[in-house]
């Protein structure tokens, strides 16, 4: 908490700059002073009163001093977990600890900022708890920052697996390493960074021709090109050293440079795999691959936060490899995928033969997209609902969309296929998501 | 003139329908929602054609321009249009309960059917405006966790609607987990 106010801090300062030459000196630091001061005051007290709690099967963490907020999520639900380390707190050895959960508007109860140690032990045995069935599983408490240790159990926190080490190791099988060199060069192949050097040429021979300088031009175009280079950037910072890990049947990601984080998701909360082809990688062969859990998709609009990269960068191998990991049986080169009817080519003349679904024993693959090719896999005991859908062109043709819904993510749709087949294929998929859930 | 009972010789929805007959969705027994739903929809559409016409009266009264005129007459013309579109699409509204999902079909330009299976319910709404109340009508929805699946059967009576509701609930009990 301490370190969120010191960053606002840095903000007020550096938003107050301009303020510097009106007040003057002395002015401008006692003012900084008292707000450096309200704010440290506020998130000591703030963080005096956050805390949580373990009971049972129950994460229970409460917040706040004048709006007292104790919230409580059951441990059955917890969709995902994530140890987020920014820049500051890796400094100062802190973690962050987000947890997914349905429903949520926004990431919920994110517990920031504990020790590292703390912060893999609270998520290992959060995860321990939300994985094992209902059975006996001892009352342990763990005092959080002020919260009085009401029902402790010290025999249950002395278990050998529960304390990890602070260095954190990559627990379970290592799967995957992305090289740091590919991630450059797969955001050098993006469209923004291949265009900037056109748009840098324009922008020069426009000024160089015209001959007014004016500051402001450059300025803004400066900016625009900082804005648009952004992305890359930010996608390299975010995936550097991706390393993907399998610890008993949880996937562990790590990524990031300037803020790491380690995401765990255990495997059958994974609710769709994505495989996209950009049309510039295309020439390298590589992919991306995409995870969906519920949770992450709702409240979080720009895509850019949204922690679902299962591979940033790699090739067809790696790519098979990794699925055939989270998706047991499921061969990512030899799937079934048949395109629609020869008729579909009246309503998507370029990419009917891109466009293609196919059942297999374990999922539902949809295949889409002529630039950016895209592939979607849903296995069949995450699927939600199933909708048929016939626009009037559709049933001119005879042609119609099977849409798959899952519960992050855009779901699957397979695109103007035959009328009879499509309503074989809805049948089909309803008999076998009821099937794949009944075991479980 | 409701349709509650299921097996009644009504028109059933296929008499609506025209194309070819679907192999497996035209052999479940589909129930239809009551007329009445048509009723409803019939006065809404009343109420915002007669606020659109009455204004475009009073400006064609003061000002007199014929476009104006125009204009009213494409509203009234509309008006009947969407009157007749309302029946048939009230008329191809149903839904089907069988051993393991909800089925859920509608639209008339662009044909919709939802598959939802009981497990995967989060919640059901059970709603009704003052319009459907006056005609003892309700709606009832499902919820999954998939913000996409649409599964609403309006135009139920309370009855119906209640005895929906539980049924739904009661199924989706099976299995704590929707996810």
């Amino acid at each position: 908490m301490l370190h969120s106010a010191r960053s606002l801090v840095v903000v007020i300062a550096g938003l107050s700059w301009s303020t510097l030459s009106r007040v003057g000196f002395g002015w401008f630091v006692s003012m900084v002073i008292v707000i450096v001061l309200g704010a440290t005051v506020l998130s000591v007290i703030s963080w005096y009163n956050t805390g949580y709690q373990v009971v049972g099967r129950e994460l229970r963490i409460h917040e706040g001093l004048l709006w007292r907020r104790t919230r409580a999520i059951p441990l059955e639900r917890l969709q995902a977990v994530e140890v987020v380390r920014p820049l500051l707190a890796q400094l100062t050895g802190l973690a962050e600890l987000r947890l997914e959960v349905v429903g949520g508007g926004k990431t919920e109860a994110p517990l920031a900022f504990l020790s590292v140690a703390e912060a893999a032990a609270l998520r290992h045995r959060l995860l321990a708890l939300a994985g094992r069935p209902a059975a006996a599983t001892p009352t342990t408490a763990a005092p959080g920052a002020a919260t009085p240790d009401t029902e402790g159990h010290p025999g249950q926190v002395a278990q050998p697996g529960q304390v990890a080490p602070p260095a954190e190791p990559p627990a379970g099988r290592q799967l995957h390493l992305v090289r740091n060199k590919d991630l450059l060069v797969s955001q050098l192949l993006t469209p923004q960074a291949l265009l900037l050097p056109f748009g840098v040429a324009f922008v020069a021979v426009q000024f160089l021709s015209e001959d007014s300088w004016s500051f402001i031009a450059v300025a803004s175009t400066l900016t625009a090109m900082a804005g648009i280079l952004l992305q890359p950037v930010r996608r390299v910072l975010d995936d550097w050293q991706f390393r993907l890990a399998r610890d008993d049947d949880r996937l562990r990601i790590h990524n990031g440079l300037l803020e790491t984080r380690v995401q765990t998701v255990p495997l059958h909360r994974v609710q769709t795999v994505g495989v996209t082809w950009p049309l510039l990688w295309r020439f390298k062969g590589w992919l991306r691959l995409r995870l969906e859990v519920a949770g992450y998709a709702a409240g979080e609009p720009d895509q850019r936060n949204r922690p679902d990269r299962l591979l940033p960068v790699g090739d067809l191998p790696t790519g098979e490899a990794i699925v055939a990991e989270v998706l047991p049986g499921v061969v990512l080169s030899a799937l079934p995928l048949s395109p629609p009817p020869s008729r579909a080519r009246w309503l998507n003349p370029l990419s009917r033969q891109v466009l293609g679904a196919g059942l297999t024993e374990q999922v539902f693959a949809v295949r889409s997209g002529l630039l950016t090719r895209q592939l979607t896999v849903v296995p069949y005991a995450r699927l939600q609902s199933i909708r048929v859908v016939r626009g009037p062109l559709q049933r001119l043709l005879r042609l119609a969309t099977v849409h798959v819904d899952t519960a992050g993510g855009a779901g699957a749709a397979a695109v103007d296929r035959d009328v009879t087949e499509a309503w074989a294929l809805a049948a089909e998929l309803s008999a076998r998501g009821h099937a794949a859930r009944r075991p479980g | 003139m409701s349709g509650d009972q299921p097996d009644g010789p009504r028109p059933t929805p296929e008499s609506v329908q025209p194309g070819p007959l679907e192999p497996w969705p035209e052999t479940v027994r589909w129930q239809s929602i009551s007329t009445d739903l048509i009723w409803v929809e019939l006065l809404r559409l009343a109420a915002v054609v007669a606020v659109i016409s009455i204004a475009l009266g009073i400006t064609w009264a003061v000002t007199g321009a014929w476009p104006i005129g125009v204009a009213l007459a494409a509203v009234l013309l509309f008006a009947v249009w969407r009157a007749v579109t309302i029946v048939r699409a009230v008329r191809a509204w149903g839904y089907a309960e069988r051993e393991d999902d909800l089925l859920v079909r509608h639209g008339l330009l662009v044909r919709r059917l939802s598959i939802v299976p009981y497990s995967r319910m989060q919640f059901v709404d059970v709603s009704a405006g003052p319009l459907e109340r006056a005609f003892d009508l309700a709606t009832v929805q499902l919820h999954t966790a998939a913000a996409a699946s649409d599964a609403r059967v309006p135009g139920l009576r309370p009855a119906e609607a209640s005895r929906l509701r539980d049924r739904l609930t009661a199924l989706g009990e099976d299995r704590a987990e929707g996810l």
